[in-house]
């Protein structure tokens, strides 16, 4: 009696994770794997969008590599990559290790006030972030001429765009990060600190050998979550500056929509979605490798 | 056991993907039908009537007078039934459009832009309208504004509007700076410097790429004889003097901080000047309802685009047009229906482009229809000093207008000086025609 008993288990078990695996198997089928073939297919033709697509072999992808702009583009989004991901990541740590030592009742409010513009649509805190960087009327450019600066450009200028888009998405998304990594500090057991306090392994050195090596998993969700969105920045980026000034901040998801959606160039929008899903890919990747070696 | 049952598992997944997509499809199509119905509110015995729709992207005021329009039309039709939808006017083009057509969903009457018209046309997605225009219509129409749309000897769209840029000012900031309202380049450069302050723009212009951009760029090529493409619009002539000259004026505004880099509101909304942001703006006949409905406090005035030393005036003729889907299989019911808005009876062209906004027609009997209103305060400097200026917008390849904002910006921000950006453009003018007319 006793193996049918765990076999029935067994089954309602299947049949329960299956269902529930189901709405999000399908959804990721429908929504990701399926275009993601689909823009491959997409990606080898010449096609406008409006008139019947004409295969052209890999003609798009022997394009792409000589198109300098599409190069330039992919420069952008590495330089956004490299300043946003390392930022975010010490960011929301610092600020996670900070709320964690505070005590009494500021941490609600401070915590709340970490979280608020996460929980503000993308849009709308991207817009708030232009009023703010505003060069006649921003509050910035007010602060800053406390300080004798003088009033800047920020997202009309060239050289300072990049940075000024990067300041507020990392405004946007340090609250979020900062709750994931409390949340893994606050799971680390007190005994450890409390031996290590004994053996008089206290600030510094506290957090060097124990909690930072027990969040190694965090950390990896982060950074990778991180990078993968870091090169997906879209939304904000077309709000505040639609690429612009003079190309400055037009990161490949731009270039991509710029190529398929304004010069409708479908088929070579598509080859540059798949090449940027190589390379996303092949970085997440490499960035996997390299964190479980230092696991 | 487990084996046999992750079998029967993973072919219910299968199943449940196969019938998922069947059953995703008939819902939509349900959908789809449902909306329809909704949207023009039509009988149950529509059913039997050819349907069309119609797309644009019009909201508030606008919306109510092209959903007016409809219901009226299809009072009068035994066998027609045209539904309206309306969506956002960058998400129009962008993206409802293209992949509407490319879903073959796409609407049987829509509208068009002069930055849009070679790809759709190119493409047979814009029928021949020539034969459908009621009799001495075409006649009525200004021989540009048909040129404008004419491929090959024919008429592919159907224009119902003209808008036309002018210089907009703030009298009382222009009076306190001890400036008059400029008529020259010289003076445009001059009075915008002296207005500008730390909260008041001398000059705005528009600081991102787009067709609006270059649309209104160009006045300032036209005004010294200059333009983008000979007249057959088969090669490049922007390396030129004239190029240089216009880029590196229009450089110059925001090189020196006279016009932002930067707004927080669209180009084209006249609140720059209304809000007292900004004391001179270069924009369109369409501000003006704006002006005086919204800003009526502020004394707004209007005057000509200032020239250069020897040049003659230009403005740019803008504005929308009605098209026909080519591929549809109602072309004649649906040229039917356009030709009856805009191109028969005077009244509802002139209410368009009289009371619901403030646009010229390209036909001569509604302008003199309603002489009175294109005689009133702003729209008397339109009518009398700026109209017969205009030129239509030019209706180049996307690509064309992409690098063309690509010579614009190197300038602005000190990439390059004008005659520079005019070398380096030149030869990508003449590759986008040879990739747009492949």
């Amino acid at each position: 009696m006793t193996p049918k008993r765990i076999s029935d288990r067994t089954r309602n078990e299947w049949v329960t994770a299956y269902a529930f695996l189901l709405p999000n198997t399908l959804g990721l089928l429908t929504f990701v794997f399926i275009p993601i073939v689909y823009a491959f297919y997409v990606s080898l033709h010449d096609w406008n969008a409006l008139s019947p697509k004409v295969f052209s072999g890999f003609a798009n992808y022997k394009e792409l590599l000589r198109d300098q702009l599409w190069w330039n583009s992919v420069l952008k989004t590495l330089l956004f990559t490299v300043i946003y991901v390392p930022s975010l990541y010490v960011l929301s740590l610092g600020s996670a290790l900070l709320l964690n030592a505070l005590k009494g009742r500021l941490v609600g409010p401070v915590r709340t006030m970490f979280l608020m513009p996460f929980a503000i649509t993308s849009i709308i805190s991207a817009i708030i972030g232009m009023y703010m960087l505003d060069p006649r009327n921003g509050v910035i450019n007010h602060l800053l001429g406390f300080a004798g600066i003088g009033p800047q450009q920020f997202l009309g200028s060239t050289s300072q765009a990049m940075l000024s888009i990067i300041g507020v998405i990392l405004w946007i998304n340090i609250g979020y990060n900062m709750i994931i990594f409390l949340s893994a500090i606050k799971e680390i057991p007190r005994d450890y600190y409390e031996a290590a306090q004994i053996d008089g392994a206290t600030g510094w050195k506290a957090f060097r050998w124990i909690t930072f090596p027990l969040l190694a998993e965090t950390s990896t969700f982060i950074l990778i979550v991180t990078m993968i969105g870091s090169f997906q920045a879209f939304d904000q980026i077309v709000v505040m500056t639609k690429g612009g000034p003079a190309n400055a901040t037009e990161v490949s998801v731009l270039y991509i929509f710029k190529q398929g959606f304004e010069l409708l160039n479908m088929g070579y929008a598509s080859a540059l979605a798949f090449v940027l899903f190589l390379i996303i890919f092949c970085l997440s990747i490499i960035q996997l490798k390299l964190l479980s070696l230092r696991k | 056991m487990g084996k046999s049952w992750k079998t029967v598992g993973f072919a219910l997944l299968t199943m449940m993907l196969l019938l998922q997509v069947a059953c995703g499809n008939s819902n939509n199509g349900g959908e789809q039908t449902g909306n329809k119905a909704a949207d023009s509110g039509q009988t149950a015995d529509a059913g039997k009537k050819v349907k069309l729709k119609f797309w644009d992207f019009h909201s508030e005021k606008e919306e109510e007078f092209f959903r007016g329009l409809v219901e009226e039309y299809n009072k009068t039709q035994d066998n027609v039934v045209i539904e309206y939808s309306t969506f956002n006017q960058t998400d129009y083009t962008t993206t409802k459009l293209p992949t509407g057509f490319a879903s073959g969903e796409g609407p049987d009457i829509y509208m068009i832009s002069p930055g849009d018209f070679m790809k759709f046309s190119k493409s047979g997605l814009m029928a021949d309208l020539s034969s459908y225009f009621p009799e001495g219509a075409k006649e009525d129409f200004l021989p540009a504004s048909l040129d404008a749309v004419t491929v090959d000897g024919k008429i592919l769209a159907l224009p119902y509007e003209l808008e036309l840029l002018g210089l907009y000012y703030n009298e009382q900031m222009l009076k306190d700076a001890g400036v008059e309202v400029p008529k020259t380049w010289d003076e445009l450069y001059a009075a915008s410097k002296k207005l500008t302050t730390d909260k008041v723009s001398g000059l705005i212009l528009p600081p991102d790429k787009g067709p609006y951009f270059n649309f209104i760029w160009y006045p300032f090529l036209w005004q010294q004889g200059g333009d983008v493409l000979n007249d057959e619009g088969t090669a490049s002539t922007f390396n030129t003097p004239e190029t240089a000259k216009a880029l590196d004026f229009w450089g110059r505004f925001f090189k020196e901080g006279i016009s932002p880099t930067k707004l927080q509101q669209g180009p084209w909304e006249i609140d720059h000047i209304g809000k007292k942001t900004a004391a001179m703006q270069i924009v369109g006949t369409w501000a003006i309802n704006r002006a005086e409905e919204v800003f009526g406090d502020v004394p707004i005035n209007v005057a000509p685009l200032p020239i250069p030393e020897g040049g003659k005036a230009a403005t740019d003729a803008g504005g929308w047009k009605f098209a026909v889907n080519g591929k549809s299989k109602h072309v004649d019911e649906a040229a039917k229906f356009i030709m009856w808005a805009f191109a028969g009876d005077p009244e509802r062209a002139l209410e368009w482009c009289t009371e619901i906004k403030f646009a010229y027609s390209p036909r001569k009997s509604v302008v003199e229809k309603g002489n009175e209103v294109y005689n009133k305060g702003m729209r008397k400097v339109f009518t009398e000093q700026i109209y017969d200026s205009a030129i239509p917008e030019p209706r180049y390849p996307s690509e064309v207008l992409d690098v063309v904002g690509d010579a614009m910006q190197y300038v602005m921000f000190g990439k390059t000086d004008g005659a520079g950006a005019a070398q380096q453009v030149d030869g990508k003018i003449n590759e986008a025609i040879q990739a747009a007319n492949k």
